[in-house]
């Protein structure tokens, strides 16, 4: 997928601005295809054949409490409130190297997927990735299993999201934020209000419309507009719902496919409907007040980064201390300010209504049950699966 | 002992002073190619690695899948090289014999650009053509583009931002090629009864021939192999070979593909140098590389 142009980090080059964490994702890939082509290279010159042995790490495991260290934790951009990482410090002693360097999942398995199959340490204790690439690495055995007892504010997890397909007791795998996909849009340019996947497809728009370049984001959308249960799809499916997404790109429909890009076009009005992920929206709403975010009526994506602790990280002490931490609703809530997605944390919204009514009354951060019931998880593929959808949505994106 | 006779010593003199250089072209640019060969052979996928397995397929299914980026790249760029080559002879022209004392200031300006980021001129140029800004605008007033229509996301964005990119590489070894005729020798062609037409057509323009040689050249390589442009001005409908490799190498992970079609650009690159070297003669092809 075309990661991704640089204008919006330019754009805080040149004026400062503070922006949310998702605007961010990919424009750092985008930075990287300057010297990608050539470190990607370099990286598979290295030619690992290892075959991944595919085998579960044990889930019962017995981290014991030694001095937290200096540890190293790698999120996407903008994605924490950076006091968060402080006031940790402070109170568990040691030093957490926060790296925001994860731009996008694929990019990132990329960048240390030889030292994951070679069975080495990639030097990060904890990584944050999209639930399909969580999926990987938990199926993929590159991750080492959660002691629990090291995080007993896990029962503060929303009950939604306690029993994931691809790690059904949360054994690997902790959620960070979760977040919707629908129609951001200019109200001005649209002239109405925006409610349906079918919105992206009129007429009216044509060329002035954004797609994510991500087929589970994408195609999913599609398919619940064709009232299909997008977690539930077949292959099958999902290749109609990108033969449509196809055509609508040969027809001019679609302008771009887009990371996080959209979000330059949309305020500057090149786009007028975007594909967009609900957390941008909130914030992009400061630039351009006209910008609209709706979860469109047949239903939405949802979304959910997860931290994890790799295969061999040398302090999964200091990782799990981490995890527990930002699982205090206090703490999650202070997150929750800061990046506009949906807390995976309950108790979040009572603290915030104490102080910041008007963000606990964003039904973007707080969807309302309505909403809610129609956010639908991503699909659990095969592998083979997968990399067919990959592939074929590649080929649309690609031109 | 190691004695050598003054000849052998002569005879080893000249790869004596190779040496450094060919070891750089050897660490950096052989070695690289060979495992980009041995990458391009490999099968798998990026989940459980890839392994070395003669895998030809990879060739023709790439050429299959993206002989229209490929076609598009060599029109885009080839179009860009046109156009680069009009605007600059003229300006080249002009700077090599007319600018006198402004010569070093107006080379300065051709220059000047490049001391920002080249992401950073062709963002400047997606404000600039964007729907809502001031260009846009006063080409619809005027009806150039369609009261609906854009220029961001087009066909002309695409090539003119390649042609912007690329001007000072075409500019430059012109004016290096100009800049060296002798005046005399047009005055002896006018001279001679020739019009001035004529002395350009047999003096000037095959004088100035290395620098067209080498400035097309300059230009027509790295545009064919460009992304940002497309990436950045254009819509997939305009990608170019360069997205696709960017994002086989960098997002899909099918480095054997990426490496497979960087391997096929350079092919197609090397055979169009040679045919071009054939009709405008190898002696001017070492003469550019002089200039």
């Amino acid at each position: 997928m075309p990661p991704e142009d640089l204008d919006r980090l330019v754009e805080r080059m040149v004026d400062g601005s503070e922006q949310s964490r998702r605007q961010f994702i990919r424009h750092l890939a985008g930075a990287g295809l300057l010297v990608g082509p050539g470190s990607a290279f370099l990286a598979a010159c290295g030619g690992v054949k290892g075959e991944s042995s595919g085998k579960k790490v044990s889930a019962a495991v017995h981290h014991p409490k030694v001095p937290i260290g200096d540890w190293t934790f790698s999120n996407w951009p903008l994605y924490i409130d950076k006091s968060v990482l402080k006031t940790f410090n402070k109170r568990y002693g040691g030093n957490v190297k926060y790296l925001e360097d994860i731009n996008d999942n694929f990019e990132f398995f990329g960048k240390v997927r030889q030292q994951l199959q070679a069975h080495q340490s990639i030097g990060r204790d904890i990584v944050t990735l999209t639930d399909y690439m969580a999926a990987r690495w938990v199926r993929d055995g590159f991750v080492t299993a959660i002691d629990h007892a090291n995080v007993p504010n896990m029962k503060n997890l929303v009950p939604e999201l306690q029993h994931p397909k691809y790690d059904p007791n949360r054994n690997y795998s902790l959620p960070w934020q979760s977040g919707g996909v629908g129609l951001g849009y200019d109200r001005r340019k649209t002239g109405r209000e925006l409610t349906s996947v079918k919105d992206f497809f009129d007429p009216k728009f044509k060329g002035r419309v954004s797609f994510l370049s991500e087929p589970y984001d994408s195609a999913g959308m599609v398919m619940l507009g064709d009232g299909i249960n997008a977690t539930n799809a077949t292959l099958d499916q999902i290749m109609a719902a990108i033969d449509k997404i196809e055509k609508a790109q040969k027809s001019g429909q679609i302008r771009r496919f887009t990371g996080n890009d959209y979000t330059t076009d949309l305020t500057k009005g090149n786009l007028w409907v975007a594909m967009a992920y609900s957390g941008d929206v909130v914030a992009l709403q400061a630039d351009n007040p006209h910008l609209e975010f709706a979860f469109p009526e047949e239903g939405s994506m949802e979304f959910t980064d997860n931290m994890m602790i790799p295969a061999k990280a040398a302090h999964p002490y200091a990782a799990e201390t981490m995890m527990n931490y930002v699982y205090e609703p206090a703490v999650a809530a202070k997150i929750a300010a800061y990046v506009n997605y949906i807390p995976p944390v309950q108790g979040v919204k009572e603290i915030l209504a104490a102080k910041d009514p008007k963000l606990a009354a964003n039904p973007l951060i707080f969807p309302p049950d309505a909403v809610r019931k129609r956010l639908h998880a991503y699909p659990t593929l095969s592998p083979a699966d997968e990399r067919a959808m990959e592939a074929r949505m590649a080929q649309v994106v690609g031109g | 002992m190691l004695r050598l006779t003054v000849r052998r010593r002569r005879r080893l003199l000249p790869y004596l002073f190779l040496g450094p250089g060919l070891l750089w072209l050897v660490i950096f640019f052989l070695v690289p190619l060979l495992n980009q060969l041995n990458v391009s052979l490999e099968s798998g996928n990026p989940e459980t690695g890839y392994a070395f397995s003669w895998h030809f397929a990879t060739y023709s299914d790439a050429i299959s899948a993206y002989h229209t980026q490929f076609t598009r790249s060599l029109l885009f760029a080839g179009a860009a090289t046109v156009i680069d080559l009009v605007i600059a002879f003229p300006l080249a022209y002009f700077i090599a014999f007319k600018a006198g004392r402004m010569k070093n200031l107006m080379l300065l300006l051709i220059i000047l650009p490049f001391f920002t980021s080249y992401l950073v001129r062709t963002v400047a140029w997606q404000l600039i053509l964007s729907d809502n800004g001031f260009v846009v605008s006063r080409l619809r007033d005027v009806g150039l583009v369609a009261s609906d229509g854009r220029l961001l996301a087009t066909s002309t964005a695409v090539i003119a931002g390649i042609a912007y990119n690329f001007m000072p590489f075409m500019a430059l070894p012109l004016y290096v090629s100009l800049e060296k005729i002798d005046p005399r020798m047009i005055e002896a062609a006018t001279d001679l009864y020739a019009s001035r037409s004529t002395a350009f057509r047999k003096v000037t323009l095959p004088l100035a021939l290395p620098g067209i040689f080498a400035g097309s050249l300059l230009t027509f390589i790295p545009a064919v192999g460009d992304y940002i442009n497309a990436l950045l001005l254009g819509t997939p409908n305009q990608y170019m070979i360069g997205n696709v490799i960017q994002a086989k190498f960098l997002n899909i992970l099918d480095y054997p593909t990426a490496a497979a079609l960087s391997f096929m650009l350079m092919g197609i690159i090397l055979i169009g140098i040679a045919l071009y070297a054939r009709v405008l003669g190898t002696r001017s092809l070492t003469e550019a590389a002089a200039a």
